[in-house]
């Protein structure tokens, strides 16, 4: 006797919130795309001119006694890895059923995008450039601070997922995961302006 | 006690709704339903239509005799960018995003959109956005306005805007994505295909849009060393209201097409699989739109510099048209393999997608170095081809679904009649201006050419084009009200599309 076949269940319905996160990521790493590909060709067409040594050319761009504090930004970059590990951390405990962690796992997560901002103000306050001069001055706080919003919309997704999980829905993995997508993306955002903007310069 | 909830449970369990005015404000301030926050999109829609109409009519009437003068010789400025803003991004955009979140769930057979807070965000994002542009051109904002203030006012509305039709995208994409009901993406509708195309556009470039805007106002509000203060808005932005980026506003018109073909014959898409992959080629226009390039050919002097000419150009401009031309072929295909007959539906999108086709060749033409187009009003006639075609596409839209979604169908000969009337408006508005332009009669300006004989004629005869299309909109909004009021007639396309 041959057992009945059974039938399909219903097909998994691709998470909400998972496609959501990654679209709002794409958007967010359009955004930033378009802003640093902005930066580039200004940085390419900035005019150039004649030193007082009347031999070598300089670029219009970055003021020569200007100096980019690197500390904080590379402290940015490495703390930006801290952050995605934190991020998929979550994931991991969530995925285990694992309450506590996942919370704090979220926790760190927000205080690392906390110490983010911090360094990002820091950096601001230590560099001698006001916004009033010239097209580099525009430009660089106008696309950290564009970074700098970005970065607090990741700290608010985590805020709210470690809400979640606080009242009680640790079973929302799409939740976490998408969470963690969307760290990751704002991550690689801001390696690339990283390199545009603090290391190229 | 004061009722002041709009929705109380009675003692029975059943939930009583309001009917107290007060109560239907608050229903619709707080709409998060597909059917809701997609008529308000297309009313609001249908408002800035009627409003690029009157500036059609005017801006018609102002070329129509270059010595004489309707409005102030000042805003001739504002007046040819509200033009454009309202085409674009009061019209084209959202009327194109709000038929597919009205329709799209009905195609998937889902209950509502996915992300419904974040679309109605988007339909007030985008509300307050437009208004607050309105009233910056009105302030003599907008780009090369005098008012450093209504600039800025300017910027804030048109990020808004942006922004609120990014939301409304990542609500239709994430509809289309997730509430297939574990169809691939393959067999779902035309329709809900070409929305998703649109939509997943839309979230690529208007970001780009928005980070320009970021760097324009901060600017202008501070150094104004870098991006030329308020007179160069428009060629930082312009990008964002010309062909070909308009193709993705208005791609959910090719599903549309698509599916009025095989719901009309009672047939399946013969070649089901070309005809989504045309429509994917509509996605093509995001690497023209965030390289930002007019991408002009010109004859080189020598084969390898025509070659490099010509393939960027051909890439960002010819490509996109293989977009609507083989969309309309394989509607007429699936015609021909079912059993044709008049529809409405059919009729209007057919027109609609024809006269996007024509807009779209129209600036592959422009972008020909050697007819010298740049920069004369061709390009304004393309334009309007477009979003008038999408209009047109609309109408087909809603008569297509409107018996799934309201449970009242329309009526297939006056929507046969006025997709008739508006192809009619939109080709008087438009192809006047195509032979002005080879004419050399210049873009945004309403002097410095000679007004006489057929470029006269052809001003005055786009003025009329757009107050015909304002009576078009007018009728079609006046049958959907009264066939939301009379008895139910059969629908006619509740034949599912073949999967």
């Amino acid at each position: 006797m041959t057992a009945p076949a059974l039938t399909a269940g219903p097909a998994r319905r691709t998470s909400t919130v998972l496609v959501a996160s990654a679209l709002v990521a794409a958007g967010a790493a359009a955004l930033m795309g378009g802003m640093l590909a902005m930066w580039l060709q200004f940085r390419a067409n900035a005019p150039t001119r004649v030193a007082s040594d009347g031999v070598s050319l300089i670029k219009d761009w970055l003021k020569k006694d200007v100096a980019i504090p690197e500390v904080a930004s590379n402290t940015m970059m490495f703390t930006f890895v801290i952050a995605c590990v934190m991020a998929q951390w979550a994931v991991y405990s969530a995925r285990r059923g694992d309450k506590s962690h996942t919370t704090l796992a979220l926790a760190v997560t927000l205080f690392t995008g906390l110490a983010i901002l911090n360094a990002q103000v820091a950096l601001w306050m230590q560099i001698d450039i006001v916004l009033r001069n010239d097209a580099y001055e525009t430009m660089f706080y106008t696309v950290t601070g564009t970074m700098f919003a970005i970065v607090a919309s990741a700290m608010v997704y985590s805020l709210v997922a470690m809400f979640r999980v606080l009242a009680g829905r640790t079973g929302d993995h799409d939740v976490l995961t998408g969470h963690a997508l969307y760290w990751y993306a704002v991550s690689g955002m801001f390696a690339a302006m990283w390199f545009v903007v603090y290391v190229q310069k | 006690m004061v009722m002041t909830a709009t929705q109380a449970q009675s003692a029975t369990g059943s939930v009583a709704v309001s009917t107290s005015p007060l109560g239907a404000v608050a229903r619709w301030v707080t709409l998060a339903d597909h059917v809701r926050i997609g008529m308000s999109l297309a009313l609001g829609a249908a408002l800035w239509l009627a409003i690029a109409a009157v500036v059609g009519v005017v801006l018609g009437v102002e070329r129509f005799d270059v010595g004489a003068s309707v409005v102030n010789a000042d805003a001739h400025i504002q007046l040819f960018s509200v033009h454009q803003f309202a085409l674009v991004f009061g019209v084209a955009a959202p009327l194109m995003l709000g038929i597919a979140l009205w329709s799209v769930p009905s195609q998937l057979h889902a209950s509502n959109i996915s992300l419904p807070r974040l679309a109605a965000f988007g339909w007030w994002a985008w509300l307050a956005g437009s208004i607050t542009v309105l009233v910056s051109y009105l302030g003599n904002g907008g780009p090369g306005g005098g008012s450093e203030r209504y600039v800025e006012t300017y910027l804030l509305g048109l990020g808004l805007v942006m922004l609120g039709l990014v939301a409304l995208a990542i609500s239709l994409a994430t509809t289309v994505l997730t509430r297939r009901n574990g169809l691939p993406l393959s067999a779902i509708s035309l329709g809900a295909f070409s929305a998703v195309v649109g939509a997943l556009g839309m979230v690529l470039t208007l970001p780009v849009a928005i980070g320009t805007i970021v760097y324009l106002w901060v600017d202008y509000t501070n150094a104004r060393v870098a991006f030329g203060g308020a007179g160069l808005i428009d060629s930082w932005l312009g990008w964002t209201m010309r062909e070909p980026q308009t193709l993705l506003y208005v791609a959910p018109a090719l599903g549309v097409l698509g599916d009025a073909a095989v719901r009309t014959a009672k047939s399946r898409q013969p070649l089901r699989g070309v005809m989504l992959t045309a429509m994917g080629i509509a996605a093509t226009v995001i690497l023209s739109s965030v390289t930002q390039q007019a991408h002009v050919f010109t004859v080189g002097t020598s084969p390898s510099e025509t070659l490099a000419s010509f393939v960027p150009y051909a890439l960002f401009n010819v490509v996109p048209l293989l977009a609507p031309v083989v969309v309309i072929l394989l509607s007429l295909l699936a015609l021909k393999a079912g059993t044709p007959s008049l529809s409405g539906a059919f009729v209007a999108a057919f027109l609609g997608v024809g006269m996007i086709f024509t807009g779209l060749v129209g600036s592959a033409a422009m972008h020909l170095d050697v007819l010298d187009l740049v920069g004369t009003v061709f390009g304004e006639a393309a334009l309007v081809y477009v979003v008038y075609g999408a209009v047109l596409a609309s109408i087909g839209a809603v008569a297509l679904h409107a018996g799934a979604v309201t449970g009242k169908a329309l009526p297939d000969l006056p929507v046969t009649l006025l997709a008739l009337l508006g192809v009619a408006a939109t080709v008087l508005a438009s192809l006047p201006h195509y032979i002005a332009g080879l004419l050399d009669q210049p873009r945004a300006a309403a002097v410095g050419y000679d007004d006489s004989g057929i470029v006269g004629i052809a001003n005055i005869a786009t003025s009329l084009g757009h107050a015909l299309m304002l009576l078009v909109l007018i009728a079609f909004i006046g049958l959907f009200v009264s066939s939301r009021r009379s008895a139910a007639i059969a629908d006619r396309y509740r034949v599912e599309a073949s999967a």
